[in-house]
């Protein structure tokens, strides 16, 4: 074997290849994968709302949903700081940030969840029409994420309160940052998409 | 190794700067909806807020302004794929 191909094995057995991560290439190749899943939900609620006009969007609180993406956004922020401050050795700051993240998530979780309830009372559900379908569809499984994201942020609360996190082994918290800013940027684009264009 | 597939780092604002500028541009999208600005100059606004927000959180947030290339490749081609696939949604 010539010297190329043992250091790249080399390369593969440290968890590298390319000079990228394996953990960090697989979560972008993930999130690839998102982006089409969502992308599906969208383009079917696109469709449906260009053919029918859905009429129910005036139903929808904007106000709330715009203070429920401020969370969301804040929540970015929180981890991306969390992640800075683990890299720094500052852990008494990231268990903060992440414990403000989670706080952030269920919050934005609360918002949602009031949002559908008080859908649910206007007589929009998920089997009244095909827009209560993909509406309650498409956002029900952003919220879904959040939740699982929510998860997430607690199993790397309890690694790093138990100290398996550290200057040097933080790769996790840069993987479960990206998923949580997927998550963002998939709430920023059905903002825009569900509720702000008539 | 890692350092190899990390491009040299220009100066760049922190990331409470890119909070603020998320947070502004929320903001304006949402007086834009209370004003009741109508379309198409409504939706154009929309569209170049939104895209901006998805392209500051991606490129400084997900760090993919400072990360290898490849990172933005795979992410860049599902989007660009979805958004040829959104057209043709709407034109049908």
């Amino acid at each position: 074997m010539s010297q190329q191909a043992m250091q790249h094995a080399e390369d593969f057995r440290a968890g590298h290849a390319l000079g990228l991560d394996h953990r960090k290439l697989g979560m972008w190749f993930f999130i690839a994968s998102e982006v089409m899943f969502f992308g599906g939900l969208l383009a079917a609620f696109l469709h449906y709302k260009y053919t029918l006009g859905f009429p129910e969007t005036a139903e929808l609180n904007v106000v709330l949903v715009g203070i429920n993406t401020m969370v969301l956004l804040t929540s970015s922020y929180t981890v991306v700081s969390a992640l800075t401050a683990i890299r720094q050795g500052r852990q008494g700051r990231f268990i903060a940030f992440l414990l403000v993240t989670i706080l952030l998530g269920v919050a934005f979780l609360s918002g949602q969840i009031y949002e559908f309830a008080d859908l649910y009372r206007q007589g929009v559900t998920l089997t009244s029409g095909v827009f209560g379908s993909s509406f309650f569809t498409l956002t029900g499984f952003h919220g879904l994420h959040v939740a699982a994201g929510v998860l997430w942020a607690i199993v790397t609360l309890f690694r790093g309160l138990r100290g398996t996190l550290n200057a040097e082994h933080n790769m996790a918290v840069e993987i479960f940052g990206l998923y949580w800013h997927f998550v963002d940027i998939v709430w920023i684009v059905l903002f825009t998409q569900i509720y702000l264009i008539v | 190794m890692q350092g190899s597939a990390t491009r040299p780092q220009k100066s760049r604002p922190g990331y409470g700067v890119i909070f603020l500028g998320l947070v502004v541009l929320t903001a304006i999208e949402l007086g834009i909806n209370l004003l009741r600005i109508l379309p198409p100059l409504s939706t154009a606004l929309y569209l170049l807020f939104s895209g901006l927000k998805v392209a500051l959180v991606a490129a400084f947030y997900m760090h993919l302004r400072k990360d290898s290339r490849l990172y933005t490749a795979v992410f860049v081609l599902p989007v660009l794929l979805l958004l040829v696939f959104a057209l043709l949604t709407i034109a049908i």
